[in-house]
């Protein structure tokens, strides 16, 4: 299975027939009318807001209640903040993985492999509870370090680090993935030639790998920020109840507080937030299938 | 005779990340499955101080897990259907056939990717709430359909293209119809993708947890919300464990089923890598 077709999608026979445009029409209205339309109709219905009379005009007093609200501005910092730790996070550990993976042969890379790969099969709310069974109150970790004398940790559990562990352990497998891709264009030719004038490791990987795999590094971050930005799960499940991450807090704020264009305004919000990630990120998937 | 001697090494580094990934991978996930299969297990013992399965029939014999499997189930095939009754078309005139705007059509499903996906949902919720499809089913179905979307399309889309366009031309010269071609050449080629690709949509949907807390609960109850509210609500430690490990079972068999599909590189190609 191949995501990546060795032609383009750019196809060669010209029959220009319509009858394509009406097999694709079903799937193409529902991208409108679900993703094309709701952003536009997101923007539109907070920046026209009804006033007393029914009436509507331009206005931007819900985004100015949302910077001028400290709550609303914790929120965001700490969306931030675990957006940003567990994007560091994430490259420093995957990339050493993938760098292993990249030149190791045998079962031992294989295993590893595996491993790294493997919490792409769990599910996050499943993870959520192993990370509350192991790291939490009495979890697995207080009954080890009890029994051999020592004190219990402070659980990350209903922290910030809470969600940041769960984060990075649900994103291990694709920043892997595409940390190993890219390296796939380091040849080993140019590694050797390294090698060969001498060159150590530091310096390999510094003038020769890095080089050539930032693009994958900045996909990677790119899709990492994507996704934890507007986490719901982790945050909702690990997370403490105040400050919230964003997710949680669209959340409260569409069902529990019934209000939801304060909620549409802060999903607005978290796209100004992602756009420059997400046009980057798109553009390179849009990239890869073309070539 | 240099590489002979690296080889021979022992491979600390693959010993460490073994053992890293071990340590947090694997242990606990066992953590979990320990506690499914537990009937007493207090504070501070290390180990349970006794085994069974009393908590599996507890569990089973709850209403609302059960209501939870049927609503996930059900969810999961109609979402996985409607996804194919429309996307596999769509897939075979993108591959196939030309039109215009392909090209723009075909990249417009990515278009969902470029936002955080918690926002997007939010901004549907908005437009879902004028149209009264708020804790509906087919609000839920709705939603998980579009998340289906990118890979029912481009996952077949690949298939279609690389089956042998010569095998098609051959069975056509010898009098084939065209539906004949279709069924007896295009479809046994592409079929094995194609599968894989109705499989990831339905172990996704089945999975699937922010569109059906934010639009469907507390009407809608699938088995991902059922486990929120155990895991905030239930003083029963082992109702999650097996939840948990009742939940894995599709995720398992997706497993089995998509393991070479994913290690073999193209696959992190599709997400930009």
């Amino acid at each position: 299975m191949s995501l990546t077709p060795a032609t383009d999608i750019v196809g060669t026979k010209k029959s220009g027939r319509p009858i394509g445009l009406l097999l694709v029409a079903a799937p193409v209205l529902l991208v409108a009318w679900m993703i094309i339309w709701p952003i536009i109709s997101a923007i539109g219905r907070t920046i026209w807001l009804p006033d007393e009379g029914g009436t509507e005009s331009f206005s931007l007093e819900t985004y100015r209640f949302f910077f001028t609200d400290q709550y609303s501005l914790n929120n965001l910092s700490v969306t931030l903040w675990t957006t940003g730790v567990c994007a560091l996070l994430l490259v420093l550990i995957c990339l050493p993985i993938a760098l292993y993976l990249r030149f190791a042969k045998g079962r031992l890379a294989a295993y590893v492999q595996g491993l790294a790969i493997f919490p792409m099969f769990v599910p996050s709310i499943i993870l959520s509870y192993a990370v509350i069974r192991v790291l939490g109150p009495n979890g697995t970790v207080d009954l080890l370090l009890n029994s051999v004398g020592l004190p219990h940790i402070r659980s990350p559990y209903l922290t910030p680090w809470g969600p940041v562990i769960g984060l990075v352990w649900d994103n291990i497998p694709l920043t892997v993935l595409i940390l190993l891709s890219g390296l796939g264009n380091v040849s080993n030719q140019s590694i050797e030639a390294a090698r060969d004038v001498g060159a150590g490791r530091l310096a390999l990987l510094w003038h020769i790998i890095l080089p050539r795999i930032s693009n994958s590094i900045l996909v990677a971050v790119s899709f990492t920020v994507l996704g934890i930005f507007s986490a719901f799960t982790l945050p909702y499940v690990l997370g403490p109840a105040a400050p919230e991450m964003m997710g949680p807090f669209m959340q409260r704020t569409f069902r529990d507080l019934n209000d939801p264009t304060s909620a549409i305004t802060q999903a607005v919000i978290t796209f100004c937030f992602c756009i420059v990630f997400g046009l980057f990120y798109v553009r390179s998937v849009a990239k890869n299938r073309t070539t | 005779m240099a590489r002979a001697l690296v080889e021979k090494r022992i491979d600390w580094t693959g010993i460490f990340f073994a053992v890293a990934l071990t340590i947090v991978i694997v242990f606990p996930l066992l953590v979990v499955g320990t506690w499914a299969f537990t009937n007493v297990w207090r504070y501070p013992s290390v180990i349970p101080q006794e085994f069974g399965l009393k908590f599996w029939q507890q569990t089973l014999a709850r209403a609302d897990v059960w209501s939870a499997i049927t609503m996930s189930l059900s969810l999961a095939t109609v979402v996985t259907l409607l996804s194919a009754i429309i996307c596999l078309p769509a897939a075979y005139a993108f591959a196939r056939m030309d039109f215009p705007g392909r090209n723009i059509l075909f990249f417009s499903f990515l278009a969902g990717h470029a936002f955080p996906k918690f926002g997007l949902l939010v901004a549907i919720a908005g437009i879902f709430l004028s149209l009264n499809l708020i804790g509906t089913f087919w609000g839920v179905v709705l939603i998980q359909l579009v998340g289906t979307l990118l890979f029912m399309i481009w996952i077949p889309v690949a298939a279609f293209q690389s089956v042998d366009r010569r095998m098609e031309e051959a069975a056509r010269d010898v009098g084939a119809g065209p539906f004949r071609v279709f069924w007896s050449i295009t479809l046994p080629q592409a079929g094995p993708t194609i599968a894989a690709a109705v499989l990831l949509s339905f172990v996704g949907t089945f999975y699937e947890t922010e569109g059906a807390w934010l639009i469907g609960a507390p009407q809608i109850r699938t088995l991902p919300v059922l486990m929120i509210s155990f895991i905030n609500n239930q003083p029963v430690i082992q109702y999650g464990a097996v939840l948990s490990v009742l939940l894995w079972v599709p995720s398992f068999i997706a497993l089995l089923f998509a393991r070479r599909v994913i290690s073999s590189g193209s696959f992190a190609k599709g997400f930009g890598g």
